[in-house]
């Protein structure tokens, strides 16, 4: 029997850890845009009450290797008295790190927004949570598909990192597998064809926007 | 937590510090070479590393960690943790770098090399006098800006047991009992690298949009 | 009894950092009337007329619209984010910048505010929307995105989005001011019609022939005051003061 063929009667693991592992990403990249999108809605306004502390709280994740803070929440945590699974500190992990990300790359954007558009859409009677979901959080997704799209990417990459805290994810399956039957270098290029899947699919996503952004005069940004 | 244990997590900054600057030494020249052979536009070559640099960028270094910690000695290859730290860091900020490069060398203008040709320059001369000082300028934010990203992804080492300044927090908590305290002091080192290197980012930025002008 | 006033503005003062914008200005504007605004740069227009919409807060002073105050709720509290978006919903605005939302086609500019601010249905606000985009002659500009129409283009659906929301009054703000000089006269055309439909307009404007022929009322503002306040022929024939005079020389050398 060949390693690939090896490889095969194990395609369950793999497709588990993929599973686990797309499972991991599209929650936390849902969840963490929507915290990222939160943030600067609490940043509207002429002098937001939050300012100092979002600022404070984005500049310092970004100042922070992922792990540390997933070693915080699963690690750490369990001495200050609370305690989940390495699944939920993950997911928690995740979302809080890239959410910091996410509202800094749309915080950015909204900067550079010519304040006559909001005026155009109070003067009209849009409350304020509806002229952002209407009106300015559509433009800075159509103005950033590309960082977005780069950190949505990253996010992706740093699911392999909560194998280290015992998340059995698509690496950990890589893992495991090449330590059974000694085939790291099978298991792993399966692994790593995974995640550039992915990752492919991802950009082709990002492209489709685009395409939708072309059409309403937004260059990419 | 007392001195001892201050004393391994500056072993662990250390630890951090010389295995990513050694992959970025390296990763900044040889993202340099890469570039040049993509701007040279050589058939098959050319191809080849744009498969390298797409997949590269798609990997986590996770997973490139424990490819070639796991890989090497089932062809031979004995490698010390260390060693294949840093080629798996080496490996993926090259790409990142490969890239920043080439986008500064794509967006330089052609008429200096007229001009440069013109009054009897060699093309090496023209290469190393005018134009790689300009391209390094331009260049300069991005790669350092990529410096923090390869130090924030450095902890990748630590799946192959390299004791750096993330896992050295699981040897002192295993002696103290309490995680806590040795991981918020990693957190705290952390941010001094990252902010010194967003620091020199601002300086190099402010360096090459004088160039701009 | 009188009718009551579309506009009523009694008292208004606003200052910025210490300055007085605007001082204790009164005017008030019936149903059907079209009122301008003249005066030159830096006088206050502008923010006269966004104090109407609360886009900007008069420090002194109240504002009525159809006799009900804005920004003031009937306990003296200020109004609620709620309370006040109703009532700029009875007003329509027309910006120097035309302001469209450049994500969404024409058709959906103009149906925006009617589909989530009044709720209107999809059907019900597109044939609205139709309605006002064939009087401003945009109809067949619909499923076009702003960037590919040029500025009187924009203009025009513009006020077509403005009178989506069936506004008691209609608020411009140089409305032609960033419009190259060969696009004014179709936006000046659309506002004209709306003059004959007896639409209640104010108009901060600087085309003095055009204010001439569509105003009832003409005021001039002087550094925040209202100096003058008279009917247009009176107003471009017989100003009161020498400063309305030198301001008229200046500015419309032919009138
Ligand atoms: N948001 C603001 N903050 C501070 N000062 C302001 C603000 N808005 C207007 N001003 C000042 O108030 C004064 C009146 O401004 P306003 O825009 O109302 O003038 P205007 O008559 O519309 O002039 P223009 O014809 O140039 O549009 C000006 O001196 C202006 O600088
Ligand atoms: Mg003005």
């Amino acid at each position: 029997m060949s390693n690939w063929d090896i490889l095969w009667s194990s395609y369950d693991v793999f497709l588990s850890g993929f599973y686990n592992t797309l499972k991991l990403f599209g929650l936390s990249a849902v969840l963490a845009f929507l915290m990222g999108s939160a943030m600067v809605f609490l940043l509207e306004g002429s002098r937001p009450r939050l300012k100092v502390p979002l600022r404070i709280f984005i500049d310092g994740m970004r100042m922070l290797p992922f792990l540390i803070l997933a070693y915080l929440l699963y690690y750490g945590l369990p001495s200050a008295g609370i305690r989940m699974s390495a699944w939920t500190a993950g997911i928690i992990a995740l979302v809080i790190y890239h959410g910091a990300y996410f509202a800094e790359i749309l915080r950015g954007c909204r900067a550079t927004f010519a304040q006559g558009q909001v005026e155009a859409a109070i003067a009209q009677g849009f409350s304020q949570p509806q002229m952002f979901m209407r009106i300015i959080l559509p433009q800075l997704i159509l103005k950033t598909r590309g960082l977005l799209g780069n950190q949505l990417i990253i996010l992706l990459k740093d699911t392999a990192f909560l194998v280290i805290i015992t998340v059995r994810e698509l690496t950990a399956a890589a893992s495991s597998l090449s330590s059974t039957y000694f085939i790291p270098m099978e298991a792993f290029i399966v692994v790593i064809g995974f995640y550039w899947l992915i990752s492919i699919g991802l950009e082709l996503f990002i492209k489709m926007i685009g395409r939708f952004g072309a059409k309403r005069g937004f260059e990419n940004a | 937590m007392d001195s001892s244990a201050w004393g391994l997590l500056i072993q662990g900054a250390w630890t951090t510090l010389w295995i990513s600057g050694i992959s970025i030494a390296i990763g900044v020249v040889m993202g340099l070479l890469i570039a040049l052979l993509r701007v040279a536009k050589i058939p098959v070559l050319h191809q080849l590393l744009g498969v390298y640099i797409s997949l590269a960028r798609a990997t986590p270094l996770v997973t490139l960690v424990l490819f070639i910690f796991l890989t090497a000695p089932t062809m031979g290859i004995n490698l010390n943790r260390n060693v294949a730290g840093i080629i798996a860091l080496t490996l993926n900020t090259t790409a990142f770098n490969a890239e920043i490069w080439r986008s500064a060398f794509n967006n330089f203008s052609k008429e200096q090399r007229e001009a440069a040709l013109a009054i009897g320059m060699t093309p090496w001369v023209y290469f190393r006098r005018i134009m790689l000082p300009q391209i390094t300028i331009t260049s300069l934010p991005g790669l350092v800006n990529e410096m923090s990203f390869l130090i924030k992804g450095s902890p990748a080492i630590a799946v192959i047991g390299v004791v750096d300044l993330t896992r050295v927090t699981n040897r002192i908590s295993a002696v103290t009992y309490d995680p806590l305290p040795p991981i918020l002091a990693a957190a705290v080192l952390y941010m001094l690298i990252i902010s010194l290197l967003v620091w020199l980012q601002r300086l190099a930025e402010r360096k090459a949009s004088r160039l701009a002008v | 009894m009188p009718e009551t006033a579309a506009v009523s503005i009694r008292n208004l003062s606003k200052s910025f950092d210490g300055t007085e914008v605007l001082r204790d200005v009164s005017l008030e504007v019936q149903p059907g009337e079209v009122v301008s605004i003249l005066g030159s740069s830096g006088s206050g227009k502008s923010t006269l007329l966004r104090c109407i919409n609360w886009l900007e807060q008069p420090d002194r002073g109240d504002i009525r619209i159809a006799g009900d105050r804005i920004g003031v709720s009937d306990s003296g509290k200020p109004m609620s984010r709620r309370e006040l978006a109703g009532m700029r919903a009875r007003l329509g605005m027309v910006f120097q910048g035309f302001n469209l939302w450049p994500h969404l086609s024409v058709l959906r500019n103009v149906t925006e505010a009617p589909i989530h601010v009044q709720g209107l249905s999809k059907t019900e606000a597109d044939e609205r929307a139709m309605a006002l985009l064939e009087k401003v002659g945009m109809a067949d500009k619909r499923e076009q995105y702003p960037y590919t129409l040029s500025g009187g283009q924009k203009q025009r659906v513009a006020i077509a989005r403005a009178l989506a929301m069936q506004p008691k009054v209609m608020l411009f703000d140089e409305p032609t001011s960033a419009l190259d000089p060969e696009l004014v006269g179709e936006v000046l055309g659309v506002i004209k019609d709306l003059s004959k439909e007896g639409y209640t307009m104010v108009l901060v404007t600087h085309e003095m022939e055009f204010a001439r022929a569509v105003s009832d009322q003409v005021v001039f503002l002087d550094k925040g005051i209202i100096i003058e306040k008279s009917h247009p022929s009176e107003f471009f024939e017989n100003p009161k003061t020498d400063r309305v005079r030198r301001f008229l020389e200046l500015e419309a050398p032919a009138v």
